[in-house]
């Protein structure tokens, strides 16, 4: 092939590295002017006043508005949240009122001025008390802060337990992740003079945001058009609507200007829909001869103060609980809980790193008590090729064995260090992922049209949304494969908006690759036996050039053009009321091999190497495949060893970078890649998602090393020097 | 960030008689720290006085019995100095362990002494090289061993208008090492710092992070471990930074006897 499995360079690194991609923070529009939020300082309380006399006295100032002045809509996940709150609180952060002014330095200005009332009410931080009797109640309407209890069940799972042979268990706790985007949050509205709204909005769901903005505004969304700029990272925080973009939009309303709102670093901590705390009950039992029995989870959610995304994570890690190894025996429940503190929401890898940590610690630990090697365990009890699981999933390609088999024969035991104090190790943790969509939403479908143009040039309009991950030079690739022509003739539209566009469910679940590749892939075939038409019925010569035969179809009498539109839908189903189906349509392994080096002393631990090996069903462009898995080890090295959300009563104590703390380049280690090509029978030229899965198997892969180097089991993200120190001195 | 006046003054009596109008007037170096507090609305300022264009306030030289260190020298031109590596190969290790190559570059060994963070990289090396800061204010000039120089987190022993001139260190070479323990290997700021350095026969011993101010103790275990009063914070517990501070001085006073 000549353009797939080519190491192309993205086609937007020039423009991104000089500076020219356009991002919400460098657009502006005439006349703009700029918002700024107040938000409560109180975690849980009842609104008694909010007077803005004093906002309107700043110089500049053009609108202030509060609950009263906005429409009275209820929207979101759980139709729990409203752009501004007129009468309760529920978390540090929450709006209350809203300025646009010409500059931020006068709404923030404003902001300040503006007096408000809040009579506080007992708050709620942690999960276990959110839902004991008593708890102070977020939402009284659901009469109890449990959001959802999801189950699952399959096999005999007392029995299993019963006959098991060891039986390992234990309770895991995972941190908030913040996104951490280069570019913080932020929006710009605009309406005409017949009253439609444009929304130049970052978000990784346009059409979906059409649907529910407009709802939050109480309009069409027939009047509504998103645009997205050049997006500055999400991971799963733009995978919603937030108030912001809601109250950005009753701004340029109010005033007849369009307005922005840029949220500061500081904000973007405050607000961002983080990684939800979770807290895993798992036990797993094996028999003598390392056969899987049964796997027992209990599982506690954080919602945050209203219902977003974090609330789907359940029905994420069901699909791995119920469908990762043979494991004859399965019973799962989760609970997504409210409390006083920041909504969660999406982020890579949804809930498959905070499952995972759990059953691949004890996959760990039950391999070393039967004595065997953990990657034979793995394979023992490793998914195959062309199976159905209890849970419904239908595996086709799979590449299980070989990811194994890689890191196997990469990841060698280190020499013993020089220093008493000092104690190395290795340890494996493996990966099971959706690798061909998700469908979570009742369409997991994209839309996708290229036309050829009288120059040869090839338009590829596709409803997918690039956040940083390469969509734009993946599609290119694709359509230029498909239609024998060179990359460097391919355009693909990414600054289309949704009335161009065709619709795509949003960019999450690894599926864009996948799934808007599919649908380029179609599309180019389609426009390609357009062309290959035109030059049988035209009589031309079999090496007339393609531009040659566009022009001959395109100018004559009865003309045409060459486009050609698809949309794709994978054949997959949503899950039924018991969790059971075939979400995906195709999944994925990974598995990862880290060394370690442990101060005994000081609790530090040195991540010296990663190996990670994906089955990828073909890298469409290799380069990239290895930027996304280093980009995720990276992102799970940080979540595994660094990062967490510290709250005191409700606020965070480390909402800024210097103790916020993100891997930086020193504390990365050397990654191997390893890419295994299974050709998934599916995928775009044999392709399946590579996005989330890297990060999810490096943190209990490090966890797994520092228990092969030390004997101690780390059961609690992130592993910072003095939570390693504490274990090691067994918890003191 | 709230608007501000800015000044650019030539002279140290320019900058004194800015320093003296009412208001909040404060002092600008690489900014690195002030810019920082402007920007999250942690202080409010009428006006920043820029120092950069005060000449004989950046450079390091030998001058009599003394080597000058300007305040205005950035931590990159500190390590580069031949001088300083010569004779104090210990600040060019802790330079290396500070920021990151941008903040190096911008900031300064004056600024970091002048904003008095407890965690202060510079200050544990200069403690053991028994520096002293010159300081000149409207009023004239004296001389502040740097042991009584820090007063608490933030404070120092500048009067309201002083401006830091000169950090003054004693000639003599010393050996020593600093280490700065934190999580993450690079742009993070200390929990628990220690250097330890042996000029001559004597070994000096300092401490960061653990204690209100940067402090000097007598170079043992017990010592340190009697004057450190670490506090619980977002960082790290105290009992874990007490901890670290009984590993981190034995392997410090263990390099350099070696
Ligand atoms: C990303 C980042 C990483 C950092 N990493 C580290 C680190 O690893 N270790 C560390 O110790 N610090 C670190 N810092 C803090 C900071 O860079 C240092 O403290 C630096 O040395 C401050 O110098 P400056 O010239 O930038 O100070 P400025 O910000 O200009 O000034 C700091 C304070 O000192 C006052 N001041 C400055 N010069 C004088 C003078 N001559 N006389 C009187 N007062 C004066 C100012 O008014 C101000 O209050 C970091 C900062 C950032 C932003």
């Amino acid at each position: 092939m000549k353009s797939v499995g080519q190491r192309v360079p993205k086609l937007d690194a020039a423009d991104k590295a000089t500076g020219k991609s356009r991002y919400v923070q460098d657009l502006r529009l005439p006349g703009m002017l700029e918002a700024k939020i107040l938000r409560s300082q109180v975690p849980h309380g009842r609104i008694v006043s909010i007077d803005v006399t004093e906002a309107w006295k700043v110089p500049g100032v053009r609108a202030v508005l509060t609950a009263k002045d906005i429409p009275a809509k209820v929207w979101g996940y759980s139709k729990d949240q409203v752009a501004l709150k007129g009468d309760r609180v529920r978390r540090i952060g929450d709006e209350l009122a809203a300025v646009a002014a010409p500059d931020i330095e006068a709404a923030t200005e404003a902001c300040e001025r503006i007096k408000v009332v809040i009579e506080p009410l007992p708050a709620v931080y942690g999960m276990e008390a959110a839902l004991a009797p008593g708890a102070p109640l977020l939402h009284a309407a659901r009469g109890s802060n449990l959001v959802q209890t999801h189950l699952y069940e399959h096999g005999r799972i007392e029995e299993a337990f019963s006959k098991a042979a060891k039986i390992v268990e234990g309770t895991f706790v995972l941190p908030a992740q913040q996104h951490g985007c280069l570019g913080p949050a932020g929006a710009i509205a605009e309406w005409d003079a017949n009253g439609r709204l444009t929304m130049h909005d970052p978000t990784q769901i346009p059409f979906l945001v059409q649907r529910d903005l407009a709802e939050a505004l109480d309009i069409s969304p027939a009047d509504l058009r998103i645009v997205q700029p050049c997006i500055g990272g999400a991971f799963g925080a733009r995978l919603d609507l937030y108030p912001h973009e809601a109250i950005v939009a009753l701004l340029a309303k109010k005033t007849g200007t369009p307005v922005r709102i840029l949220f500061s670093r500081d904000e973007d901590f405050q607000t961002d829909p983080v990684r939800p705390r979770t807290i895993v009950r798992l036990r797993t039992a094996a028999a003598a001869d390392g056969t899987l029995l049964g796997r027992d989870a209990d599982i506690l959610v954080d919602c945050g103060a209203y219902v977003s995304w974090g609330a789907m994570t359940p029905v994420v890690m069901v699909n791995t609980f119920g469908n990762f190894y043979h494991c004859p025996a399965a019973r799962y429940r989760a609970r997504t809980v409210c409390t006083n503190t920041q909504p969660t929401g999406a982020f890579r890898g949804f809930g498959n790193p905070e499952l995972l940590f759990p059953m691949e610690t004890q996959m760990d630990e039950l391999a070393r008590a039967l004595k065997m090697d953990p990657i034979d365990f793995r394979l023992k009890n490793a998914n195959r090729a062309e199976e159905t699981t209890p849970a419904g999933g239908h595996i086709t390609s799979c590449g299980f064995k070989e990811v194994l088999e890689a890191v196997r024969t990469r990841l060698k035991r280190p020499a013993a260090p020089a220093a008493p104090h000092l104690k190395r190790g290795i340890g494996v943790a493996a990966v099971f992922h959706v690798g061909g969509g998700a469908r979570i939403y009742r369409s997991d479908g994209c839309g996708a049209t290229v036309k050829v143009d009288d120059f040869g040039k090839v338009v590829v309009v596709v409803g997918a949304t690039d956040i940083g991950q390469g969509m734009e030079t993946a599609m290119a690739q694709i359509a230029a494969e498909e239609l024998g022509v060179d990359v460097s003739m391919v355009r693909v539209a990414t600054q289309a908006d949704t009335d161009i566009r065709l619709w795509d469910v949003g960019v999450h679940a690894s599926r864009t690759t996948f799934i808007a590749g599919n649908a380029v892939r179609l599309a180019a075939k389609e426009a390609r036996k357009q062309i290959e038409d035109a030059r049988a019925a035209l009589k031309l010569p079999a090496d007339a050039p393609l531009d040659k035969v566009v022009r001959a179809e395109h100018f004559r009498q009865k003309g045409r053009l060459i486009t050609a539109s698809v949309f794709y839908d994978p054949p997959t189903s949503m899950v039924d009321k018991a969790n059971h189906g075939n979400v995906s349509a195709a999944y994925t392994w990974g598995c990862h091999g880290a060394e370690v080096e442990v101060d005994t002393e000081t609790g530090q631990v040195v991540v010296k190497r990663i190996v990670a090996a994906h089955d990828i069903g073909r890298a469409i462009n290799p380069m990239h495949a290895e930027g996304q898995v280093e980009g995720g080890v990276i992102q799970g090295l940080g979540y595994a060893m660094f990062e967490e959300c510290v709250l005191k009563d409700g606020r965070m104590q480390n909402g800024y970078f210097l103790d916020y703390r993100m891997p930086g380049i020193r504390d990365i280690p050397e990654i191997e890649t390893v890419l295994v090509e299974t050709n998934d029978p599916e995928g775009p030229f044999g392709a399946k998602g590579i996005g989330e899965p890297p990060i999810v198997p490096i943190g209990p892969a490090i966890a797994n090393a520092i228990a092969d180097a030390t004997g101690v089991r780390m059961r609690e993200f992130p592993m910072t020097p003095e939570r390693v120190w504490r274990a090691l001195r067994g918890n003191r | 960030m709230r608007a501000f006046a800015y000044e650019e003054p030539r002279t140290l009596a320019e900058a004194g008689a800015l320093m003296a109008r009412p208001g909040r007037n404060q002092l600008l170096a690489g900014g690195t720290d002030l810019l920082v507090r402007l920007k999250r609305r942690e202080w409010t300022v009428d006006t920043v006085i820029n120092l950069k264009r005060i000449a004989g306030l950046r450079g390091v030289e030998a001058r009599g019995d003394h080597v000058f260190v300007g305040p205005l020298t950035t931590l990159d031109e500190l390590a580069a100095s031949e001088l300083v590596a010569k004779r104090w190969p210990i600040l060019v290790e802790t330079v290396h362990e500070m920021g990151s190559p941008q903040v190096r570059a911008m900031s300064t060994a004056g600024g970091n002494l002048c904003n008095a963070s407890p965690a202060a990289d510079l200050a544990p090396p200069l403690l053991c090289l028994d520096a002293t800061m010159k300081v000149w204010g409207l009023r004239g000039e004296r001389h502040v061993p740097l042991r009584e120089f820090f007063l608490g987190p933030g404070k120092t022993a500048l009067e309201p208008g002083e401006i830091l001139t000169e950090i003054r260190i004693p000639p003599a070479l010393a050996k020593g090492c600093f280490i700065k323990f934190c999580t993450r290997r690079a742009m993070d700021l200390a929990f628990v710092s220690v250097a330890c350095a042996a000029v001559g026969k004597d070994v000096r011993l300092a401490l960061g992070a653990v204690a209100p101010t940067p402090i000097r103790v007598l170079p043992s275990v017990e010592e340190a471990m009697k004057r450190c009063a670490p506090i619980d914070d977002v960082r790290a517990s105290a009992e874990y930074r007490r901890e670290m501070v009984r590993v981190l001085v034995r392997r410090a006073l263990a390099r350099v006897a070696s």
